[in-house]
């Protein structure tokens, strides 16, 4: 499903700050990444949902080299990978439901469907009563939902999560990682980064650690 | 199906608040420009036109009035008889006196003048100009003038004025698209958080292009619209003005159909050269994106 062979990356002209990252992760599968603030979790999730391009090495998702893979050839590509940004990344001007409704509405889904798929799929994260909120109206916490709701509307076969959890409470946290067990076990490959400990020492899934830029990969959690 | 509103907070970078006024504005010249082109090739057409079925006979005076009666009658004789004409007329001298006394007064009686006869040749006829100038020779002093100096000095002028009035309204076009190219960079510019974020959700490039040249389409056309309001309005008021004056010097110039058609259609065009600008600024400025 992904596979990343001796990848390095770099920002610009800036530092290197991935080296030589190898790992694997198949179909189906649930995996955390982990490491300290500034690890560069996001960095290595970001070559997974192809936003950059790996400096050196083999990224592979789906089976295709991205670094061959044309900028046309893109877009296909990303709308079978749902992402959770760590600052959610919602449009402010746009309804909750408008918000989640994007993912389709690029995908040319038609609009009576999008309807329908959106209001179930957000009373499903308990914001059915919030339909036509605008974000700046919600909590951080139903801003996450909405994400995660964004993220999946589309049945991605990929779901990656930057610090799905960063701005909820343990329990809600808990609650959060439940439902992507729920995806996992539909047969959604799932990849949540966190920097907290406690909360992936509830679960029994495998961990990437990221320590100076290199990988560490561990078995379950506990 | 209520209209949705566009992906990208477009309500909220500004392009709004200038672009319709400055699309307004060039449409509104464009229209003036226009009107005033066609305004005046219609001038111009009606003045070749009044020159073109007639043509003047211009006598020398001799100093002896009554030889020079006779060489008008000889020269009435001659044009009568040409092929084409239909009517050949001296002026007499009388209103020659009358037309020039504001430049040399009315003592002139005894000034030797010249004497003309007005010759109106039949419509749709062609005239043997060269053979009738020659048939004049026989008549010392009398000298055919067929206007074709001024005709072809009055083709120049319209053809100038034409070819003035399209590169006038081209350069307004230019001007039209390169503000529609900048205010489609700037809006690049400022969505470009959001543009980043609909690429990662699996959004084309022809999808993002579409929102920006939708929104430039609907401020070119809001702009377009007041601006041909306001051409109207002007045009209205210079009639009204210039109904007093008017038929003395311009010979009733009336805006046709087809300049009514092509003037309501500047806003469309303009609405028209915004969304392909838009379009394809967007996606030259996209495909270099990662
Ligand atoms: N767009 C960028 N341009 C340049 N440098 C960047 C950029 N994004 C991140 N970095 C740098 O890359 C390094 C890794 O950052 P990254 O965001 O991947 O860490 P992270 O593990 O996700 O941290 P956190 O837990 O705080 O989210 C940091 O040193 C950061 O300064
Ligand atoms: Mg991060």
């Amino acid at each position: 499903m992904v596979r990343f062979q001796g990848v390095a990356m770099r920002y610009a002209s800036g530092p290197e700050i991935l080296h030589d990252i190898s790992f694997n992760l198949e179909a189906g599968s649930y995996h955390f990444l982990t490491g300290a603030s500034g690890a560069g979790k996001t960095s290595l999730l970001r070559l997974m949902y192809l936003a950059n391009r790996a400096t050196r090495g083999t990224v592979k998702v789906f089976g295709h080299d991205i670094g061959n893979t044309s900028r046309r050839a893109l877009p296909a590509l990303r709308r079978r990978i749902g992402v959770v940004f760590q600052e959610f990344r919602l449009l402010d001007h746009l309804s909750t439901r408008d918000n989640v409704a994007l993912s389709l509405r690029i995908a040319g889904v038609k609009e009576d469907v999008i309807r329908a798929h959106v209001a179930e799929l957000l009373s499903w994260v308990g914001l059915g009563d919030k339909l036509d909120s605008t974000p700046s109206t919600l909590s951080d916490g139903e801003k996450q939902r909405v994400a995660i709701a964004r993220a999946v509307i589309g049945r991605p076969s990929l779901l990656i999560a930057d610090e799905p959890t960063g701005s909820v409470d343990e329990a809600q946290g808990v609650r959060i990682l439940r439902l992507f067990e729920e995806l996992n076990r539909i047969g959604t490959t799932v990849v949540v980064a966190t920097h907290d400990q406690r909360l992936l020492s509830k679960f029994n899934h495998r961990v990437l650690r990221l320590e100076n830029g290199t990988l560490r990969i561990d078995g379950p959690a506990s | 199906m209520a209209a949705r509103r566009y992906d990208l907070p477009f309500s909220e970078d500004g392009s709004g608040r200038f672009l319709p006024w400055m699309i307004a504005l060039m449409v509104y010249l464009a229209a003036l420009a226009s009107v005033a082109a066609l305004a005046a090739r219609e001038v111009v057409e009606q003045w070749n036109a009044g020159l073109e079925g007639s043509a003047t006979v211009e006598i020398a005076p001799s100093p002896d009035d009554a030889t020079t009666e006779e060489r008008v009658a000889q020269v009435l004789e001659i044009v009568r008889a040409a092929r084409g004409v239909e009517s050949a007329e001296a002026v007499p001298a009388g209103d020659i006196n009358r037309l020039l006394a504001p430049w040399l007064g009315t003592e002139i009686g005894g000034l030797p003048l010249p004497r003309l006869v007005d010759v109106k040749f039949r419509s749709g006829q062609a005239v043997d100009l060269r053979a009738l100038s020659g048939a004049l020779t026989r008549v010392s002093g009398a000298r055919l003038d067929d206007h074709s100096l001024w005709r072809e000095r009055l083709r120049t002028l319209g053809r100038t004025v034409q070819v003035a009035a399209i590169i006038i309204v081209e350069l307004i076009a230019i001007a039209a698209g390169a503000t529609v190219v900048f205010a489609t960079r700037s809006g690049l510019a400022v969505h470009r958080e959001l543009i980043e974020l609909m690429h990662l959700i699996g959004s084309r490039d022809s999808y993002i292009a579409r929102q920006f040249q939708n929104h430039a389409m609907s401020l070119a056309l809001r702009g377009g619209l007041l601006g041909i309001a306001l051409a109207a309005v002007t045009l209205g008021v210079i009639a009204i003005i210039s109904r007093p004056i008017g038929d003395a010097l311009v010979p009733g110039v009336s805006i046709g159909a087809a300049t009514l058609a092509a003037l309501a259609a500047l806003p469309l065009i303009a609405a028209g050269i915004a969304t392909l600008t838009a379009r394809v600024t967007v996606l030259r400025t996209l495909r270099q994106m990662p």
